[in-house]
């Protein structure tokens, strides 16, 4: 047990204190040290802290306060809940459209919306082998796409999120939509979610479609652009769930997040934009997994380093552009495929963690995503789950409830600690940038998921109804409601459709805007993104923005490390 | 696991169609390698011809897929292309998410085996050695 | 190639017209079956030697697979036929490999005008693979001109590629600190060309004038070696690359028929001697035990003793 002196009533504290250490190991049983998954040691009990009052407001501070620690708002979720948001998307953009108007007729006043895998790529639906089209989300290709997956939705008053990577054509859709319906930029809200192109060479590579230096210079081109004629978007969202779920403990995949957040954040001054403008718009996606009370420090830890980070390292002076704010996830990579009910629970554990360490937003897995997209049912109870934590279980009536457990407090002074050595082994390395060129960031990754993998395989690490507690296969649960798929006879439609759009459309239009977003990529001084929208305004398909980029800039290859 | 002095089993460990999370194919191929094979390993995203001929020209004894997502719904194609090939000796062993009911689809189409979440190292390393076999059993009797 | 052909198929027709699945298969062999495999190499002996063979070698981070991604498609361009052998070391431990996984990252696989093997090193201590002379037969039988050696470049197998190959190649980046001091003076020595690859990185110039500053230092046997710049994301300076290696090629092979000699010596002097040491290693000689004996003695210097050794007769 950590020995710390209390001014108070020492001796008697310290008398009290060898007591329990020498009761403590004569009846315990199992002297075997725990660990944490980011390798920190687990004490059965920890004690107050002799300067903690001191210390108090340069460690904690008060919600709403620098250095956040406790969270960055002042009523967190007492006053104003997370938000429930749910990755939706499948199929044709009418079958989303349909989706998406049931949520808002539940009262949803935030959606998402998740391409097809083909769209990640880069291609268009007439591109791809037809059985892996809209499998896992909604095929939009044109702007046309998007109109009609958002009809009847008031995108002037509703926030968006949208998976969107480099070169963000999606959000060009939605720009365009705008325009159609004569509302202003000025309204529109929402993230582009996966606009983190580091995340995606390190562990995503489905999302990684340029070439890792036209990935970093659309990035700032689209930040600037966003800045300036969209204020409520959000342009940036750093992910740290790619790399958790990669294998990354989550001490690695914070201090990855934030060393990624600080390369932006410095091309960003280097284009001369101003941090106090631009931070307030940096928002960051966490994977949440079992390890309960490690995310919970890991989250506070993570606000604590983002504020005197954005102060000393970017430059920022308001309070505002020092605030961590995030969306979780609960993380996929913990569920199993034997016994998938458990997952509901399992989904609940991470769900409070998140919660517990103060996210704004959240997203709950359902329990049967080890092996389809969601089907309806277990969708519904991953909804269901955020609404009984939300109402049954108290977990908004105190703002950082775990604040002052001797543990919690501890454990997030460790994981900064973590935290900041791996920022600093990045900071060695050149920054997020070289770190990743290199290679050295997808090495250690890879070291942390084979070690959680021998222990997976050793039966350290138990996993329920994988490594111990089994049924046989034949007795367990099967996933219960059959995979549904888009049918094919949509998806053909689909690209019938595509081919027929892209002969009947101007194509001198087509011509004049890709030649422009062709010069403006090899141009040092124009503005990437703006082309692209101009361009998918007169009728340029998703598939060919990527791949004029593409020729421009580099297909996006990911780096095999050993 | 290849015998002493045996030689190693050549295996194809690859990843087609539209996914790009490579944390399992990785896992996998440390674990062959340990088990004394030879591992040849691709970035995603490999065409089904380029499958087609890397187990050609590498000359391999099985061909391991890492599918998530849909990706295993373009595998029964694969089959025809490798027999087309004349490759049939090939094994061909899917690990990763396939709904149950997905299964026969790619049984039926010639796959030896599905390897799903969970499944340990032992019996990847056994299941694959064994395939592997028999695919070397198959095959030396083609060229003279 | 006769599809009515009906199984098993000979297998020197089948390569002698180009079929993969032979190529692919008679590799294998050329790894796991000596005496099949020799008799194929001496049938097409006669037919080969005249393959320009390309060693290229460099450091982890140097970029190598992108710039070889970027040689092959250049060389395609101007209608030759590649091949590209990659050998990976094995592990020590269970004899295992992770091969090739550096390639592949563009596409070649519909040209047949290409083709890529991986091999391992099998617990050779070399760095490359004792088959890969009849490897490299083999591919050049079946009709392609240059031939790519390719190694992680640690150990010895610059040494080995050395004795191998006939333009080599030697790959280094800027920015990789003093690396360029301590490159090898070995690899050095070897390399017929020089390359300084991401030339787009500040440092690239500085990095070609050590290079040539290094040059400079060591005696002009083989002539001018050419130390030239690349950026092989953007296919910048490969054709220059492509036109250094046919030249040196077609100047170094000029004189083809003593370079063939050359090699056909070394590799006859590399198997006689792996032959003579088997041989002499086996137990129960008594010729060999007598040898022994008065060398242990101290009655013959280990010198005289080798040369009695030779004078043996082993059958």
């Amino acid at each position: 047990m950590r020995r710390r002196t209390n001014p108070a009533s020492t001796d008697l504290y310290d008398q009290a204190h060898a007591q329990w250490e020498k009761e403590y190991d004569q009846n315990i049983h199992s002297k075997v040290p725990v660990q944490n998954r980011s390798g920190i040691p687990i004490q059965p009990l920890y004690g107050p802290t002799r300067d903690s009052a001191e210390n108090y407001l340069e460690a904690l501070g008060f919600p709403g306060q620098v250095p956040y620690t406790r969270g960055i708002y002042t009523t967190m979720h007492r006053g104003k809940t997370w938000s429930q948001r749910q990755l939706i998307g499948q199929g044709t953009p009418d079958e989303y459209n349909k989706r998406v108007l049931q949520l808002i007729d539940a009262g949803t006043t935030a959606i998402s919306l998740i391409p097809c895998n083909s769209v990640y790529r880069g291609n268009d639906c007439d591109d791809v082998p037809l059985p892996l089209l809209g499998t896992c989300g909604t095929v939009i290709n044109t702007a046309d796409h998007m109109d009609s997956a958002l009809k009847g939705v008031d995108i002037g008053s509703i926030s968006t999120a949208m998976n969107d990577p480099s070169p963000f054509t999606l959000l060009s859709f939605v720009l365009n939509t705008a325009d159609r319906r004569s509302i202003s930029w000025q309204h529109i809200s929402g993230t582009s979610n996966q606009s983190d192109f580091l995340s995606h060479f390190v562990a995503n590579h489905m999302f990684f479609r340029l070439s890792l230096e036209g990935a970093r210079r659309i990035l700032v081109d689209h930040i600037a652009f966003c800045r300036q004629r969209i204020p409520h978007w959000n342009p940036l969202s750093v992910v740290g769930q790619h790399m958790q779920q990669a294998g990354a403990t989550p001490a690695q995949a914070m201090g990855f997040t934030l060393s990624s957040a600080l390369q932006y954040g410095r091309d960003c001054l280097e284009h001369g934009m101003d941090p106090d403008d631009f931070l307030p718009r940096f928002t960051f996606f966490f994977d949440i997994s079992m390890s309960l009370f490690e995310e919970v420090a890991k989250f506070r830890a993570g606000r604590r380093i983002w504020a005197n980070l954005t102060q000393n390292e970017l430059g920022a002076k308001t309070a505002h552009a020092r605030r961590f704010k995030f969306h979780g996830q609960t993380s996929g990579a913990d569920l199993t495929r034997q016994q998938p009910l458990n997952n509901i629970t399992r989904v609940s554990t991470q769900a409070i963690a998140g919660i517990l360490g103060g996210l704004q937003s959240l997203h709950t897995d359902a329990y049967d995503e080890v092996s389809n997209v969601p089907n309806e049912h277990p969708a519904r109870i991953a909804v269901a789950t955020q609404n009984i934590l939300r109402e049954e279980a108290g977990l908004c009536d105190v703002i950082d409830p775990l604040g002052g457990s001797w543990y919690v407090e501890d454990l997030t002074d460790q994981m900064e600690k973590k935290i900041l050595n791996v920022m600093a082994v990045v900071e060695n390395e050149g920054g997020m940038f070289k770190a990743v060129e290199s290679g050295l960031v997808q090495r250690i990754i890879g070291e942390s998921a084979l070690n959680w993998q021998s222990r997976v395989d050793s039966g350290e690490q138990k996993i329920i109804g994988v490594n111990c507690y089994r049924t046989p296969p034949a007795e367990d649960q099967q996933t219960v409601t059959p995979t549904v798929r888009p049918a094919a006879e949509k998806m053909r439609a689909q690209v019938e459709q595509l081919r027929r759009f892209k002969n009947e459309r101007s194509q001198a239009d087509v011509k004049r805007t890709l030649a422009e977003l062709s010069r403006a990529a090899n141009s040092k001084n124009d503005n990437v993104f703006s082309k692209v929208v101009e361009a998918t305004a007169a009728g340029v398909t998703h598939g060919e923005v990527v791949g004029c980029l593409r020729q421009e800039l580099g297909f996006g290859h990911p780096l095999i490390v050993d | 696991m290849n015998a002493p002095n045996q030689i190693p089993y050549r295996i194809l460990v690859t990843k087609v169609g539209l996914d790009g999370h490579d944390r399992g194919s990785r896992i996998v191929a440390a674990y062959l390698r340990d088990a004394g094979m030879e591992v040849i390993y691709t970035p995603p995203w490999q065409s089904l011809d380029a499958v087609v001929r890397l187990a050609g020209d590498e000359d391999v004894d099985l061909v391991g897929i890492s599918s998530l997502s849909t990706d295993h719904l373009i595998i029964p194609d694969l089959m025809s292309r490798l027999t087309a090939a004349d490759l049939t000796h090939v094994r061909v062993v899917v690990g990763g998410i396939v709904p149950d009911e997905e299964y026969p689809l790619l049984l039926e189409s010639g796959v030896s085996a599905i390897l799903g979440p969970g499944t340990d190292r032992g019996t990847i390393v056994e299941q694959i050695s064994g395939f592997a076999a028999a695919a070397r059993h198959e095959r030396d009797t083609e060229f003279i | 190639m006769d599809v009515l052909e009906s199984k098993p198929r000979s297998l020197i027709r089948a390569l002698k017209a180009g079929d993969r699945r032979a190529i692919g298969r008679a590799i294998t062999l050329a790894e796991t079956d000596q005496a099949r495999i020799t008799g194929l190499c001496q049938e097409i002996g006669p037919h080969t030697g005249h393959a320009q063979i390309i060693g290229i070698t460099g450091p982890p981070g140097s970029g190598k697979s992108t710039l070889i991604d970027g040689l092959i498609s250049t060389l395609r361009r101007l209608s030759h036929t590649v091949a590209v052998v990659a050998v990976d070391p094995s592990s020590p431990i269970s004899g295992g490999a992770i091969l090739g996984d550096r390639l592949r990252m563009h596409s070649h696989n519909a040209d047949d005008g290409v083709f890529i093997r991986s091999l391992s090193t099998r617990g050779h201590l070399g760095g490359l693979t004792p088959a890969v002379h009849s490897i490299i037969d083999i591919l050049e039988f079946a009709g392609f001109g240059r031939i790519i050696l390719e190694t992680v470049g640690t150990g010895q197998s610059e040494i080995e590629i050395a004795e191998i190959a006939q333009t080599i190649v030697v790959l280094c980046a800027p920015g990789m600190g003093d690396h360029v001091q301590t490159l090898k003076a070995g690899v050095l020595e070897i390399a017929d060309i020089l390359v300084v690859n991401k030339a787009d990185l500040a440092g690239a110039d500085l990095t070609v004038q050590q290079l040539k500053a290094m040059l400079a230092l060591r005696p002009p046997v083989h002539g001018q070696v050419p130390v030239l710049q690349t950026t092989a994301t953007t296919v910048s300076g490969l054709d220059e690359l492509v036109d250094a290696i046919v030249y040196h090629g077609v100047k170094d092979g000029g004189d083809s028929t003593r370079r063939r000699r050359e090699r056909t010596r070394r590799l006859l002097a590399s198997r006689a001697g792996a032959l003579l040491q088997e041989r002499l290693l086996r137990h129960g000689d008594g010729n060999l035990d007598a040898i022994c004996d008065t060398l242990e003695r101290g009655e013959r210097s280990l010198e005289d003793s080798a040369r009695d050794v030779l004078k043996l007769k082993y059958t």
